[in-house]
């Protein structure tokens, strides 16, 4: 069993308010776990906020539910995790691509490309150390996982 | 996110204070909009108390990268904090939105 030293979770409907209130848990998050090194606390922030925002961007509810956010922080010797429910959801369907687009060396093309949804999933991906999607009953779980040097 | 716009003689300068994600976003491309329909040709975004930048933030900044340049403008990033400049070379936007130390040096050379 693997020490939990510091937690923080959420669950509100999936609205923008729920995005500004998860910034909130994760500042609290770090508050308790200020001996995570500041690069792994804002790369896991950053993969959160955009899979929490997916969620709330492109959810769809399962008929008759209403769409909750779930999400689920954890801090533990040498790994963060966060599980984040997209609770009351149709399937994904197709599964979201975590690869992203491939990447492109020309500015003007950079510019003229920009894709921004894929371009958070591709950064959700480039930013943990894993990152998985699946349905559990009425719920699509995203869980992401960064491997830290934190209370080692 | 509060957003507060001063017209500095050469540039347009854009100060945005707090988080830019998916809710502040679309605020930043009304902002935006109404500099350049305003005869703005050069922006600056001054992202010295910008704390966070998501993927939505970056798609607004872009957006509006490309709406300056379609009016014959250009808009530039100034002040830029460490986890805006994480998300802008992760993506490697940093090589179209280049960042620049101060508002005053983004259009020293221009």
């Amino acid at each position: 069993m693997t020490d939990i030293l510091a937690r923080r979770t959420l669950e509100k409907p999936a609205d923008e308010q729920a995005i500004e209130d998860l910034h909130g848990i994760l500042d609290q998050l770090w508050l308790d776990a200020a001996f995570v090194p500041a690069l792994d606390q804002m790369a896991f922030t950053t993969a959160v906020i955009e899979a929490a925002s997916n969620v709330v961007q492109h959810g769809v509810p399962e008929a008759g539910c209403d769409l909750l956010l779930g999400v689920d922080l954890t801090v533990a010797p040498g790994r963060l995790r966060a599980v984040i429910s997209e609770i009351g959801a149709a399937a994904l369907d197709p599964v979201p691509d975590l690869d992203g687009p491939p990447l492109v060396s020309d500015p003007d093309e950079l510019l003229e490309d920009y894709d921004e949804s894929g371009r958070g999933l591709s950064m959700i991906r480039a930013l943990v150390t894993t990152v998985t999607v699946e349905r559990q009953g009425d719920t699509n779980v995203w869980v992401l996982s960064r491997d830290s040097g934190a209370g080692n | 996110m509060e957003f507060t716009t001063q017209d500095k003689g050469r540039y347009t300068e854009v100060s945005a204070s707090g988080r830019l994600n998916m809710v502040a976003a679309p605020k930043l491309r009304e902002v935006i909009d109404e500099v350049v329909s305003g005869g703005g040709k050069r922006i600056v975004v001054n992202l010295a108390d910008t704390s966070f930048m998501d993927s939505s933030g970056l798609g607004a900044l872009i957006g509006c990268l490309k709406l300056a340049r379609q009016s014959g403008g250009d808009l530039r990033i100034a002040a830029v904090q460490p986890q805006v400049n994480m998300v802008l070379e992760l993506t490697s936007m940093h090589r179209v939105l280049t960042p620049h130390a101060t508002p005053e040096e983004a259009f020293l050379n221009d």
